[in-house]
C-alpha cells in the first residue's frame, strides 16, 4: 500500500473507531423506521432560546452509500464487519493514482486537496440504500407519463445541438446553478458536502458549501408562492413536529429535472437531531407524473467542521469559457483538416 | 483519486457498490488527453478561489525563455478548514506539474501532480514515488 493510500485509510479507521462505540442493533427493522441501522439510544436535542429544537452548526452528508440498492443486495442493512470492508476499499480506491492517458487521468487529484470522501466527515449508515421505501431500495418504475416526459427531453436536448455548442447546453453545475447538493432534496455529491443551519423563530437557513446557495425557509405558517411562480429551488415552508423540522417544497420548474422528475414535484424533507453528532434527513418524492409511487429516503448528517469557504463559483468559473474555448478550436482543427481533404496540393 | 467510478465490494458477488463520482464539470472537454506534460516551474500566484483553484507558474524552456503558465486544481474549501491559507504557499515555490494542456492549444493544463521539489506532494497526498507514472508514459 503506497503512502497515498495510508493517508486517506488512516482517516477511516479513525472514524471507523469512533462508530465502534455505538450499539449494534436494529438490523431487522421495517424500512422506513427512520434508522441507519445502528441503534443509537433515544436522544433529545437541545432548544434553542425560542425553545424549538437546536440544529444549528455545521453537518456533512458525505456518504459511500448509493442511493438505489445494488441489483445482487437483498438485505436492508450491511454488517458492521461489511461495511467497514466496503468503506475501507472504496478509500483506498480513492488514494490511487489513475492511468496516465485515461479520461479519468484528465483531472487533478482529489487527494491532494482533501476532496475525498475519506477525508471527509461521515456519519455511520449501515443502510444497503439511501431509499428506504419502496422497501427494495429502489426506485419505482417511471409511470407512462414519466417515460414520455424523458424522451421528450432526450429529444429537446439533440435540438438544441452539441453539449459544447452554446453555454445554456452545458450542464446546471458547470454553469454554477445547481447540484446534486444544492437539491432540493439535497444530497451528497463527490466533495464540498457541508451544510450549515441557522435557525430564528421564523426562519430556518440552510447554507449549501457547493455553489453557495442558501435556502431560507419560512416557519411562520405563511401559504406557498402562488402556482405561477417557478423557481430552480421552489417555494419551501416548513414547521415542527415533535423534535422534527418538517419543509414541504413545490412551485419547482421544468428546467430542473431530480431524477427525471416534473415541475409539479411535492417534497417533504425531515431533520431530525438524533445524537449530539448526528442529524437523521429524510424525504419523500410525490411526484405521480414521473413515479409509479411515492418514494422516500434517508441520509444520516455527521457534525462537520466550520466555517464554509464562500463557493463563489461564478467569479472564479475560468473552466466554462476553457471548454468553450476547446470546442471552437476542435471545430477550427476540424474545418481546416476538411478544407485540406478538400483540396489537397 | 481522480474522476471515475469507485467500486467496492465484499465477498465473492456477494454485493457491490457503485458510487458515482461527479465533479463540477467535465474536465476532458476542457483539456486534451493528447496533449500530456510535465513541467518543472515557478509559482508567482495562486487563486484560491471556487469553483477550482488557479496556479500560476513561470516555466523556463531550454533556452532560457520564460513562459507564464496557469494550471487548475481543486476546491480549496477542504484546504481552508485545516488551516490552509495563501501564506501556506509561497511565491517562489518550485514545482513539478504533471498534466494535460488545454484544447485551445493555450498555456493552460490541469493539475493532475502537483509535486514539490523534494518529492512530496502538494497539500495533502503525503510523500510520493513519483516519477511513477505520468501521462504520456509508453
Amino acid at each position: 500500500m503506497s503512502h497515498r493510500c495510508l493517508v486517506a485509510v488512516s482517516a477511516l479507521v479513525i472514524a471507523v473507531a469512533s462508530w465502534r462505540t455505538m450499539p449494534v442493533a436494529g438490523q431487522t427493522r421495517s424500512a422506513g423506521a427512520g434508522t441507519t441501522g445502528t441503534g443509537a439510544k433515544a436522544y433529545t436535542a437541545p432548544r434553542t432560546p425560542d425553545g424549538q429544537p437546536d440544529l444549528q452548526g455545521f453537518w456533512s452528508n458525505t456518504t459511500f452509500t448509493p442511493l438505489e440498492r445494488p441489483k445482487d443486495v437483498t438485505k436492508e442493512f450491511y454488517t458492521r464487519e461489511e461495511l467497514l470492508e466496503i468503506v475501507k476499499k472504496a478509500s483506498a480506491q480513492e488514494a490511487e493514482q489513475t492511468e496516465p492517458g485515461t479520461v479519468a487521468d484528465v483531472h487533478y487529484d482529489f487527494t491532494q486537496f482533501g476532496l475525498d470522501k475519506s477525508q471527509s466527515a461521515m456519519a455511520v449508515n449501515l443502510r444497503t440504500s439511501l431509499i428506504v421505501d419502496p422497501p427494495d431500495g429502489r426506485l419505482p418504475p417511471l409511470s407512462a407519463e414519466g417515460q414520455r416526459r424523458a424522451a421528450d427531453r432526450v429529444a429537446a436536448r439533440k435540438a438544441r445541438g452539441g453539449p459544447h455548442d452554446a453555454v445554456q447546453n452545458e450542464p446546471l453545475g458547470a454553469r454554477c446553478i445547481l447540484m446534486d447538493r444544492n437539491g432540493p432534496p439535497m444530497l451528497g455529491g463527490a466533495y464540498n458536502n457541508t451544510y450549515q443551519i441557522m435557525q430564528t423563530r421564523d426562519y430556518v437557513m440552510i447554507l449549501v458549501e457547493m455553489l453557495h446557495d442558501v435556502r431560507i425557509i419560512p416557519l411562520d405558517g405563511r401559504p406557498q408562492l402562488p402556482a405561477n411562480v417557478r423557481q430552480w429551488t421552489g417555494s419551501s415552508r416548513g414547521r415542527w413536529e415533535g423534535q422534527t423540522l418538517v419543509i414541504e417544497t413545490t412551485n419547482l420548474t421544468d428546467k430542473f429535472a431530480f431524477l427525471g422528475s416534473s415541475e409539479n414535484m411535492r417534497l417533504t424533507e425531515r431533520f431530525t437531531r438524533v445524537a449530539a453528532d448526528t442529524l437523521r434527513y429524510q424525504f419523500t418524492v410525490e411526484d405521480p407524473a414521473t413515479w409509479t409511487r411515492a418514494w422516500s429516503a434517508e441520509v444520516p448528517w455527521k457534525t462537520d467542521t466550520g466555517p464554509i469557504f464562500e463557493h463563489a463559483c461564478h467569479e472564479g468559473n475560468y473552466g466554462l469559457f476553457n471548454t468553450l474555448a476547446g470546442a471552437r478550436a476542435e471545430e477550427k482543427r476540424a474545418a481546416e483538416e476538411a478544407a485540406k481533404k478538400k483540396s489537397p496540393r | 483519486m481522480r474522476m471515475r467510478q469507485a467500486v467496492a465490494g465484499v465477498g465473492a458477488g456477494l454485493f457491490l457498490a457503485v458510487v458515482p463520482v461527479v465533479a463540477h464539470h467535465a474536465f476532458s472537454s476542457e483539456f486534451d488527453i493528447n496533449k500530456p506534460f510535465k513541467l518543472r516551474g515557478t509559482l508567482t500566484k495562486w487563486e484560491m478561489i471556487n469553483p477550482h483553484s488557479w496556479f500560476h507558474f513561470d516555466v523556463k524552456d531550454d533556452n532560457g525563455t520564460v513562459a507564464e503558465w496557469m494550471i487548475e486544481g481543486g476546491s480549496p474549501n477542504s484546504l481552508i478548514k485545516q488551516g490552509v491559507t495563501k501564506n501556506t504557499l509561497a511565491i517562489g515555490t518550485e514545482m513539478i506539474i504533471e498534466g494535460y494542456q488545454a484544447k485551445d492549444a493555450s498555456n493552460k493544463g490541469v493539475g493532475r501532480n502537483l509535486v514539490l521539489a523534494n518529492g512530496r506532494r502538494l497539500f495533502l497526498s503525503g510523500d510520493t514515488d513519483l516519477p511513477d507514472k505520468k501521462p504520456g508514459d509508453k
